[in-house]
């Protein structure tokens, strides 16, 4: 199915600059990469083609979204977001202690 | 809904107020700020022992129950929080040693900045939280905000290692929650609901190819966040960089909440026996074997104390997982007791370190010689907590690897055992290697029988907080260790709730 292959490319794209990459702003972007590619997959999960799930007065929907996927997938996103600003806060600090942004001569630095 | 059933809302909501209170009163003294801090602790300590003493005959005959729901009772999506007796052994525990971990912070934890009080009871919520969820969702949500509240508390002390540990830490504990999440919505599309009482009743209709999946990352996220073997690099890290309280927070108390969260999920939703027809369990088996053993040996190389510390840790966590995963009675109750050894063991000795940073330049150990001979009561309280992390007979230690070593020769699995006893004679290495170097002395100051005594008098006089603290660890470790019947009633009754779980899912979805 086209969205298991969308999510599966994003997924080990994120993983891959999570992994591979040494710059720690490249890892970032690789760990919301891996998130917003559970969370394309999950909302083209849930859309059935219904409706949007709020009750309206007067009015039959006989078709509706599950939302439940939805409003998992927005308490993510905050998550995701929190973490990715706290990520960066901690490497501008790192970056102002030791001049580099850089995973393996970070490590160099350390030994 | 009795008052009972509100105190379970009450334990989470409680530290999460104390917590915004501490933040915004950033003006105030630190004298206000500590008696907030220990009244706070002191509240929450009270609550989950009232909850036990008045339940007693409920938890003595395994039968006592609480829960309480968050919105319409009808609605298959509801935030519902429930405390059985594996959650109320687990409340109990956590909460006595967050307590004594706060007596100690309010006095190393000198300057005037109030966000370390506010993040470290918000960590107190989401660690109640994480125990007393009854539904996935909410319990991903406490996981992460574990997470985040715990990062800027281990880059507390600015300096370029607290801030690497940290962003180590965060990176991999965002991955693990990635997987768990993932795990989460892979049910929600199987079963449609997330209540981990009718995940437990219908899990057996997924197909078993989907069944493995949502296992492999249970058991990623998790091998993850307890720092199993091969994942295991940002834990020495993450617990040696942070000051000393937040060290045996994380050590102690956390490590511990992830293997009761380790519990919920893989005995209470997913039934052990898909482990064992999918051949997991003897697989996360060795690998935590393998794990203790590799954090044992690992220990053996640490020239810093607390990092030494962190990696018998993952020696001793990975030895409780394994004993978990014989999946039998016995099993469970060394490694419930083995639990409640190590938390106060790894608290004590953690808090222990934090006091001698005082009167020393670094942990590293060439700085430590001599040490014992400075502070003298103080280092043989903590030898006696470091026999007890070896396993020497009158102290809890030693029961709780007994019982860990007999679980492992009654299931026949002979590798176990020599796991536990070659981590006994490892620990007893790197031990020794450190109070040798305490007692190295350059010079011996002796004293007479006389001037002994005067100091053993000035120290009733102006013993402090931190000292105190320390030797009611160590004094818990000699009574429990002498006495350690005293914990078979509700270590027995937790062990009932992992072997019965039909219990708490018909509770659940019955009330």
């Amino acid at each position: 199915m086209f969205n298991n292959l969308i999510f599966i490319i994003l997924f080990m794209l994120g993983f891959y600059a999570l992994v591979m990459k040494t710059n720690l702003i490249k890892n970032v972007i690789g760990l919301n990469l891996m998130e917003a590619a559970v969370f394309f997959w999950v909302i083209s999960f849930s859309d059935i083609g219904g409706e949007v799930s709020i009750h309206k007065l007067g009015e039959e929907v006989t078709k509706f979204n599950d939302p439940v996927p939805q409003a998992l997938t927005l308490t993510g996103i905050v998550i995701g977001a929190s973490t990715a600003a706290l990520l960066l806060t901690l490497i501008m600090e790192l970056n102002k202690f030791s001049g580099t942004i850089d995973r393996d001569q970070l490590e160099e630095l350390n030994d | 809904m009795s008052w009972m059933n509100i105190e379970l809302i009450l334990l989470i909501a409680l530290p999460a107020l104390i917590a915004v209170i501490m933040y915004f009163s950033a003006g105030y003294n630190q004298r206000a700020r500590n008696s907030l801090a220990v009244a706070g602790a002191g509240v929450e300590l009270y609550l989950v022992f009232s909850l036990f003493l008045l339940n007693f005959e409920a938890v003595k005959n395994s039968n006592f129950f609480l829960q309480y729901t968050i919105g319409y009772t009808e609605s298959p999506f509801v935030i519902n929080f429930a405390m059985d007796n594996l959650s109320l052994l687990f409340s109990l525990i956590v909460t006595g040693a967050v307590f004594l971990i706060v007596l100690f912070s309010t006095k190393y934890i000198r300057n005037q900045e109030n966000s370390y009080f506010a993040l470290f009871f918000l960590v107190l919520a989401s660690i109640q939280g994480s125990i007393l969820t009854a539904d996935l969702f909410t319990l991903y949500l406490f996981i992460e905000a574990i997470t985040i509240f715990t990062t800027p508390l281990i880059s507390f002390n600015k300096t370029k290692e607290t801030t690497r540990a940290a962003m180590q830490y965060l990176f991999y504990g965002i991955t693990g929650g990635v997987f768990f999440f993932i795990s989460i919505i892979l049910i929600y599309f199987n079963l449609g609901t997330l209540k981990m009482a009718a995940v437990a009743q219908s899990f057996a209709l997924i197909s078993t190819p989907m069944q493995l999946t949502i296992i492999i990352f249970f058991l990623l996220a998790l091998i993850i966040k307890l720092g199993i073997f091969p994942i295991h690099f940002w834990l020495p890290r993450a617990h040696s960089a942070c000051p000393a309280p937040i060290s045996a927070l994380l050590s102690g108390v956390l490590l511990k909440v992830y293997l009761y969260i380790f519990m919920r999920l893989f005995w209470t939703m997913i039934a052990f026996d898909f482990l064992v027809e999918l051949h997991l369990s003897t697989f996360v088996l060795d690998l935590a074997l393998v794990s203790s053993l590799i954090g044992h040996v690992f220990a053996l190389q640490a020239d810093e104390l607390k990092k030494m510390l962190a990696y018998s840790s993952i020696g001793h966590i990975g030895m409780i997982l394994a004993v978990l995963m014989l999946n039998t009675e016995a099993a469970f109750y060394g490694a419930l007791l083995h639990i409640i050894a190590h938390l106060m063991m790894k608290s004590g000795l953690f808090l222990s370190s934090g006091y001698l940073l005082k009167t020393t330049l670094s942990h590293h150990i060439d700085d430590l010689k001599g040490i014992g001979h400075k502070n003298r009561l103080l280092f043989i309280a903590f030898i006696i907590i470091c026999l007890g992390t070896i396993g020497m007979p009158p102290l809890i230690g030693f029961v709780s690897k007994w019982f860990v070593l007999l679980a492992f020769l009654e299931a026949r699995h002979y590798f176990g055992a020599f796991v536990v006893g070659a981590g006994s004679i490892i620990a007893l290495i790197y031990y020794l290697r450190y109070i040798s170097q305490a007692y190295q002395s350059v010079k011996m100051e002796t004293k007479t029988l006389r001037e002994e005594l005067i100091s053993f008098k000035s120290f009733f006089k102006n013993s402090n907080m931190m000292k105190n603290v320390i030797y009611i660890f160590t004094l818990l470790i000699i009574f429990f260790g002498l006495a350690f019947r005293v914990l078979e009633m509700p270590i027995n009754t937790a062990i009932f709730e992992l072997l019965n779980p039909q219990k708490y899912i018909e509770l659940v979805l019955g009330g």
